[in-house]
């Protein structure tokens, strides 16, 4: 019992900070330059990303038993395509109803959750790795809060870049690029992490 | 054989899934004003922004909302194409109160 929650934990962690989904394995790159310029309207990306993201998941899981048992697991990435884009709609009634500002500032953004490779990727490296239910939401997990951590902290950076001193050529976007590298490399910093640990 | 499961399944899941989406959206229903949505589809739909707001809709808000009047600001449009059939459509639609949408050239 001990040992599966601490592989359940270490799972998480690693694909939070070793493998993070923006900063090492490049997903869901769209959101993280486009919502990360206020730190609010940042947080609720991430959060509407985690949602998707878990609730994607518990439900494909399940479904891919399904199509194996039928035979069909071949169509499992349209299958996935139209749980993802039914949960995106979902949220987005959800925060219609319940932060209109949200919903401005979240824009165009907020329905392309349903193309953010992020929720996707999870889905199908789930499945392409055959990963066990509890594995799937470790991961899920793990990821979709790595996503969520990156894309605060860069806007919290963003804000202080807006009122820095920086070169004419380099304001808005080019700097933001050179910051993301930098915490790229930062992230990576973490790669040896779990290297001492025998399980 | 398996073709037939997979338009099964997927024709299953789809409806499901449009079935939940359709029962959420009955429950998670926002009450608008009706007019803004008229408003809208009158303006040119460029979403340029050169009104100063964020799109067409956002334009279209500040005028049913009494917040612009003036329908000049939104550039591209035209008057006989655009704003001619806004200002007679405010003027059969009123505010609730009875009061109606003061808009101008």
């Amino acid at each position: 019992m001990m040992k599966i929650l601490v592989t359940f934990v270490l799972a998480i962690i690693s694909s939070m900070l070793i493998d993070n989904v923006v900063l090492s394995r490049f997903y869901g790159i769209c959101p993280f330059l486009g919502v990360s310029k206020k730190v609010k309207s940042s947080l609720g990306m991430g959060l509407a990303v985690v949602f998707v993201i878990m609730l994607a998941t518990l439900i494909c899981w399940p479904l891919y038993q399904l199509l194996q048992l039928a035979g069909i697991a071949f169509m499992d990435t349209v299958a996935y395509i139209l749980v993802i884009a039914s949960l995106v709609q979902l949220v987005g009634l959800f925060i219609k109803k319940y932060s209109p500002t949200l919903y401005k500032n979240l824009g165009i953004y907020l329905p392309l959750i349903t193309t953010n490779c992020a929720v996707l990727g999870v889905v199908q490296s789930n499945t392409d790795q055959a990963l066990t239910f509890l594995d799937s939401i470790a991961n899920a997990l793990g990821t979709s809060i790595g996503f969520l951590i990156v894309i605060v902290l860069f806007s919290c950076i963003r804000v202080r870049l807006e009122s820095a001193n920086t070169p004419k050529a380099f304001k808005g976007l080019p700097i933001a690029l050179i910051v993301a590298a930098i915490m790229a490399l930062a992230f990576m910093g973490l790669q040896g992490l779990f290297s001492g640990i025998n399980l | 054989m398996e073709i037939l499961w997979a338009v099964l399944i997927l024709l299953g899941l789809g409806l499901l899934l449009g079935l939940g989406l359709a029962i959420a959206a009955k429950i998670l229903h926002v009450k608008e004003d009706e007019r803004i949505e008229e408003v809208a589809k009158k303006l040119p739909n460029y979403n340029c922004g050169s009104c100063g707001y964020a799109g067409c809709k956002a334009m279209a808000e500040a005028i049913v909302t009494g917040k612009e009047e003036n329908l000049k600001k939104c550039k591209p449009g035209k008057e006989d194409a655009n704003f001619q059939p806004i200002i007679d459509y405010l003027d059969k639609h009123p505010n609730e109160d009875g009061s109606k949408v003061k808009v101008h050239l």
